[in-house]
C-alpha cells in the first residue's frame, strides 16, 4: 500500500494545486506527446469526429486525461501499453481503429456509446484513464453494453489485446466467447476510495460543452 | 543510509488485514465527506402559494431538477412549517423515544428538508441509529435478501444455488450477469429454483434500466431493484436518468404488477466524481426523498456498491446506518445493503453489519451471497455462503431473527439436484443446449462454479437471444414444467405470476408466504414501544435458531 | 358492509363492462373511488380478503387461474396482468396506509396500463435526459392524454418537458446528443 498512499498524496496535492489556482485557458490545439514510463504517446488532433463509413472500424473512445494528465491505470499498466495492446487486437482481426476522445462525459459507458455511435461497424471501446473498460455497440441503451470490464484493478495487458479482437469481431458480426470475467471481491476494500479519488481527478479535465475530437495516435 | 529501527509490536499491526483496506482522509472539496460537509446547505423552508419557494437556501427558480421534485413531491406542506421548526436535537430524540409513536415520528420527518434531515441523523450516534432503526422499521417482520450469480454464468449451478438460497430463508434473490447476454436465461435459473427451494421467494435480474423491465413485463422476474437514484444532477445525468424518467418507469412496474424499489447509497456521486462539495449523507438524503416523491415503496440503500468511498472515510459506517433509518423514518421499505465485499478484516466486515443485524430491518442484506464471493457478479458481497455458519451461529448468540435457518446436508442435496432436473427438463422443452446428466450431478453437490464442467458460451448466448425473440413468458415457463411432470413447481410458478393480478406485493415492503399470501407494512405494521412489544421469536422460529446441526446436544451424552 | 360490498361489486362489473366495450382507452382507472365505496388497509391483502374485487384484464378470478385452466390455454398470459381497477383499490389502501405517494404512483400506473409494453418503454427511453426535444416530449404527452385518457402521466411528461428545458436537458442541449 505504501506505493498508493504516494501516488494519492500526490494525486490530493496537484488537485489542490489547481483548485488554487485554475488553470487558464488551454492551449490552442496542436500535437502533443506525452511520456509514459516506457514508452511516448503523440496526440495529433483531427478536429471534431465524423461517423465512420467503414464497416470494419472500432472507434477507441477514451476521457480527456488518458494518456496525458494520466498515464497509467490504477495497477500501473502504461496508457502507451493499453493502446498498442487494444490496436493489436483489433488489428489482428484485419480490422481497423479510429481514436476519439469525448469530454462531455467521465461516465465509461457513455464514453464507450459516444464512441459506437461514430463507428462505422458501430462497435467501440471505451476506456477510462485508471482501466475501467467496456465493448458497445450504437443500437444498444447507453447504459447497456456488448461486454463489461468494471475491476479495472484486474485488468492487464493480456485483458486489452482481448477487449480489442472481441471488438474487431463484434465489428465483424461474429459472435465471440466474452473475454473471460475476472472477479476478485477484494478489489473494492482496497481500491475503492482511490478510485474515487482517480475519477475525481479524471473528471475535472471534462469539458461538458465540447464535442468528440478525433486524433491520430502515434506510440514511440 | 541506514535503515530505521522497526518496532516488532507495528510490523506485526502492519501484516493484519486491516492494513489491506483503502483509508483516505476527508477532502472536503470534492465531497470525499461522510456527514456534515461545510458545503451542505443550511436547512431552511419557504412556502407560498402552496409551493416551496425556498429550500434549504436556494430559491425555486435555482432548482436543480433534484431539488424541485424533492419539493414539489416529498415534503408534507402541511407538516413542514411545524416540523422545520422543531429543533434536530429535538426530532433525534423523537426518533429515540420509545414514547413518541413511530407513526408521529414519520410524519414528523415528512415534513423536513434534506439538509436538515441531515442535520437530524448528525444528532445520533450509532447505538441510537440502531434503537430508532429499531422502533422505524416499517414492516414489523424482519427479513433478508441474497445474491444468486455465477462467474460463468452457468445456469445449472444458478438454478440449483436459487434453490437452496431460498431453503435457506432469503425472502427475495436477485441475480446479475457475468455476461450481460445471459441475463434472460439467469432470470430464467432463479425463477425455478427459488419455487423448489421455497415458494413464494420473489426474484429479480439486477440490468440496464429499461431491459430489467422487459423482462419483468415477460413474467420472468417478480420484482426490480436496481433502479439507481443519485443526488447530484450531473451524477443523474451520467446515470442516463432524471427523477421524472425515474417515476414514470416505477408507475411502468406498478402497471404491469410488478414490486419494485429504487437503489441508492452514499459514496455514490463523489465515487462518480461530480459530489459539488456536498457530504455523502446529504446527498443521500436527496436521493431518499426522489424515492419517496416518486411513489416508490422501498429503497435499496446502505452505500451498496459504492460502500468502499464511505468506508474510507471517518463516520463512513455510521452515516451509512443513518442512511437505512431515514429511508425507513420517511415509511419506507429498506434493503439496507451489507451486500458488497468492504473490507479485508473479518472484524471490520462483521461489525459493518451489526447495526442492521441487532435492529433488525426489512431487508437486513440487500444481499447476502449465496453463493462463494469468487461466483459474485455483484463484485463480492460482504458476507458470503462460506460465511453462513457463523450467521447462524450468531442469530443464536444473540437471540436475534436475522432470517435465515440451519439447513441440513441431505435437505440440500436433494433441493438443489430437484431444481438442476427441472431446468434440464425445461431447457429441453425450449430446444435450449442439452443440460447433461453430468452438469445436473455436478451442480447438486458443488460449492461453486469451478466445480462444475463450462458450457458452450455461444450456444447459450443463441438460446438467451432465442428467449427473447419467441417472446416465451412464464406461462410458457409452467407449462414446460407441467408437461414434463413438475406439476407442484408449475403451480408455484403460477402462484407468482397469480401476484401480478392482485398487485397486493406492490405495497410497502411486501413478501410472499409459500401459499402466496402477501405479508407488508400493511398488514404487519413495526408497532414497536419498548421491551417486549414489535418483533417477538416465535417459540417455533426460536427452537429452529437454536437447533444448529453442529451444536452438541447434552442428551447425546 | 355487505351491503356497501355489493355496491362495490355492481360498479366494477359495470366498469369492467364499459372498459371491455370502450378499449383500447383506459376508462376505469379512478372508477371505484368515484363510486364513493373505498378499500382501506382492513381490506389488504386483496388478493385473500377481497378476491371478489380483483379480476383479470379478460374478466377471470384469481381462482379461474388454475394450472388446468393454463394447459387448456384458457387462461392465457394475459390474465396474469393487472388491471387500472385493482390499481385504483392498492392505491386507496395506500392511501388509508397514510402514503399518499404511493397512491399517485399507482395511479399514474392504472393509466399506463392501456399502453403496450413496446410504446410504455419507448415513452420511458424518450423521458431520459438528452433523448428528446421539447416538442417530441409535448407530443407523448398530448398522445397520453388523448389516445390511453392518461391525464395523470400527461401532466407528469408536460412538466417534465419544462424542467429539461430549464435544466438543459433536451435533444441537442449537449454536443453530442
Amino acid at each position: 500500500m505504501q506505493f498508493n498512499e504516494d501516488l494519492l498524496r500526490k494525486v490530493i496535492e496537484e488537485v489542490m494545486a489547481e483548485v488554487a489556482a485554475p488553470a487558464a485557458a488551454a492551449a490552442p490545439a496542436k500535437t502533443i506527446v506525452t511520456e509514459g514510463t516506457v514508452s511516448k504517446i503523440k496526440w495529433t488532433p483531427l478536429g471534431n469526429a465524423k461517423r465512420g463509413t467503414d464497416p470494419r472500424e472500432v472507434v477507441v473512445a477514451l476521457p480527456p486525461a488518458f494518456g496525458d494528465q494520466f498515464q497509467k491505470t490504477i495497477i500501473d499498466v502504461p496508457h502507451a501499453e493499453v493502446l498498442r495492446q487494444v490496436f493489436a487486437g483489433i488489428e489482428e482481426e484485419g480490422c481497423n481503429y479510429r481514436v476519439i476522445k469525448v469530454y462531455h462525459t467521465a461516465d465509461v459507458a457513455f464514453i464507450a456509446h459516444a464512441g459506437a455511435k461514430l463507428s462505422g461497424s458501430g462497435i467501440g471501446i471505451g476506456i477510462l484513464s485508471r482501466g475501467t473498460s467496456v465493448i458497445h455497440q450504437r443500437e444498444l441503451a447507453p447504459l447497456a453494453n456488448l461486454e463489461l470490464f468494471p475491476q479495472c484493478p484486474l485488468l492487464d495487458a493480456e485483458v486489452f489485446r482481448q477487449i480489442g479482437k472481441n471488438a474487431a469481431k463484434y465489428a465483424k458480426g461474429e459472435n465471440p466467447v466474452p473475454v473471460p470475467t475476472r472477479n476478485d471481491p477484494m478489489a473494492r476494500p482496497r481500491y475503492q476510495g482511490f478510485a474515487a479519488l482517480l475519477h475525481n481527478k479524471e473528471a475535472s479535465y471534462l469539458d461538458r460543452g465540447k464535442a468528440p475530437v478525433e486524433f491520430t495516435v502515434e506510440i514511440a | 543510509m541506514a535503515e530505521k529501527k522497526r518496532s516488532k509490536r507495528f510490523e506485526t499491526l502492519e501484516q493484519r488485514p486491516v492494513h489491506k483496506d483503502g483509508f483516505t482522509g476527508e477532502w472536503v472539496d470534492v465531497g470525499l465527506i461522510a456527514m456534515g460537509s461545510p458545503n451542505d446547505p443550511i436547512p431552511s423552508i419557504k412556502i407560498a402559494g402552496g409551493k416551496v419557494v425556498e429550500m434549504d437556501g436556494i430559491k425555486r427558480e435555482d432548482f436543480n431538477m433534484n431539488e424541485q421534485f424533492v419539493a414539489d413531491y416529498a415534503i408534507d406542506l402541511e407538516m413542514a412549517p411545524k416540523a422545520m421548526a422543531m429543533s434536530e436535537k429535538e426530532i433525534a430524540h423523537k426518533l429515540v423515544d420509545i414514547n413518541v409513536p413511530r407513526t408521529e415520528c414519520t410524519k414528523i420527518m415528512q415534513g423536513l428538508t434534506p439538509a436538515k434531515i441531515a442535520r437530524v441523523m448528525d444528532c445520533l450516534n450509532i447505538a441510537e441509529i440502531i434503537l430508532a432503526m429499531q422502533k422505524m422499521r416499517t414492516r414489523q417482520t424482519p427479513g433478508t435478501q441474497a445474491h444468486i450469480t455465477s462467474a460463468t454464468d452457468n445456469p445449472v449451478m444458478l438454478v440449483a444455488d436459487a434453490a437452496e438460497g431460498a431453503l435457506r430463508g432469503f425472502t427475495e434473490m436477485e441475480t446479475t450477469v457475468a455476461v450481460v447476454r445471459y441475463a434472460p436465461l439467469n432470470a430464467l435459473s432463479l425463477l425455478i429454483g427459488a419455487q423448489v427451494g421455497r415458494p413464494g421467494t420473489l426474484t429479480q435480474c439486477a440490468l440496464e434500466e429499461a431491459f430489467e423491465l422487459q423482462i419483468g413485463m415477460r413474467g420472468l422476474t417478480a420484482y426490480a431493484e436496481t433502479i439507481s437514484v443519485y443526488g447530484t444532477e450531473n451524477v443523474f445525468i451520467d446515470g442516463d436518468d432524471t427523477p421524472w424518467s425515474k417515476a414514470f418507469l416505477a408507475s411502468c412496474y406498478a402497471s404491469r404488477g410488478l414490486k419494485m424499489r429504487f437503489t441508492s447509497g452514499t459514496g455514490s456521486e463523489v465515487q462518480m466524481g461530480a459530489a459539488e462539495g456536498k457530504s455523502m449523507l446529504y446527498l443521500e438524503v436527496l436521493c431518499i426523498m426522489i424515492t419517496k416523491g416518486a411513489g416508490v415503496q422501498g429503497l435499496q440503500n446502505g452505500s451498496i456498491s459504492c460502500i468502499g468511498v464511505p468506508g474510507a472515510v471517518p463516520s463512513g459506517l455510521r452515516a451509512i446506518a443513518a442512511e437505512n433509518l431515514v429511508t425507513v423514518a420517511l415509511d419506507m421499505e429498506v434493503a439496507s445493503g451489507n451486500d458488497q465485499t468492504f473490507s479485508h478484516s473479518d472484524l471490520r466486515r462483521t461489525a459493518r453489519t451489526m447495526p442492521q443485524f441487532f435492529a433488525g430491518t426489512d431487508y437486513i442484506f440487500s444481499g447476502y451471497s449465496g453463493t462463494p464471493n469468487y461466483d459474485n457478479m455483484f463484485a463480492g458481497s460482504n458476507w458470503d455462503i462460506e460465511d453462513q455458519d457463523d450467521y447462524l451461529a450468531l442469530q443464536r448468540d444473540f437471540k436475534v431473527d436475522g432470517g435465515n435457518r440451519p439447513v441440513t446436508e441431505d435437505e440440500t442435496v436433494a433441493v438443489r439436484n430437484r431444481a438442476a432436473r427441472a431446468l434440464q427438463a425445461v431447457y429441453e422443452e425450449f430446444g435450449f443446449p442439452p443440460i447433461t446428466d453430468e452438469e445436473v450431478e455436478q451442480a447438486t453437490y458443488a460449492n461453486g462454479s469451478k466445480d462444475i464442467k463450462p458450457r458452450n458460451v455461444p450456444e447459450d448466448l443463441k438460446a438467451a437471444e432465442k428467449l427473447l425473440k419467441e417472446g416465451i413468458t412464464g406461462v410458457d415457463v409452467v407449462k414446460a414444467l407441467a408437461k414434463r411432470g413438475y406439476n407442484d413447481i408449475a403451480e408455484k410458478v403460477l402462484m407468482m405470476l397469480k401476484q401480478r393480478v392482485s398487485g397486493d406485493y406492490l405495497q410497502t415492503s411486501a413478501w410472499v408466504t409459500k401459499d402466496g399470501y402477501v405479508w407488508s407494512a400493511v398488514n404487519d405494521p413495526n408497532e414497536y414501544a419498548g421491551p417486549m412489544t414489535g418483533y417477538q421469536l416465535s417459540p417455533e422460529r426460536w427452537e429452529e435458531i437454536k437447533n444448529i446441526p453442529w451444536a452438541v446436544r447434552p442428551e447425546d451424552i | 358492509m355487505a351491503e356497501l360490498n355489493e355496491q362495490l361489486i355492481a360498479e366494477m362489473v359495470r366498469q369492467v363492462l364499459k372498459g371491455m366495450a370502450s378499449a383500447p382507452a383506459a376508462s376505469g382507472a379512478s372508477a371505484p373511488a368515484s363510486s364513493g365505496g373505498k378499500v382501506t388497509a382492513k381490506d389488504y391483502p386483496l388478493g385473500t380478503n377481497r378476491k371478489d374485487m380483483i379480476k383479470t384484464p379478460t374478466g377471470k378470478t384469481l381462482d379461474d387461474l388454475t394450472l388446468d385452466a393454463v394447459m387448456k390455454d384458457s387462461a392465457t398470459f394475459k390474465d396474469f396482468s393487472i388491471t387500472p381497477q385493482a390499481l385504483e383499490l392498492q392505491a386507496q389502501v395506500a392511501e388509508s396506509a397514510g402514503r399518499r405517494q404511493i397512491a399517485m404512483n399507482m395511479r399514474r400506473a392504472a393509466e399506463l396500463t392501456a399502453i403496450p409494453d413496446e410504446r410504455v418503454l419507448e415513452m420511458y427511453n424518450a423521458l431520459r435526459p438528452h433523448r428528446s426535444t421539447f416538442d417530441e416530449l409535448i407530443a407523448i404527452a398530448d398522445e397520453l392524454q388523448n389516445k390511453y385518457n392518461a391525464k395523470t402521466c400527461a401532466a407528469h411528461v408536460r412538466e417534465a418537458a419544462d424542467v429539461y428545458k430549464r435544466r438543459k436537458l433536451l435533444r441537442g442541449d449537449r454536443p453530442e446528443s
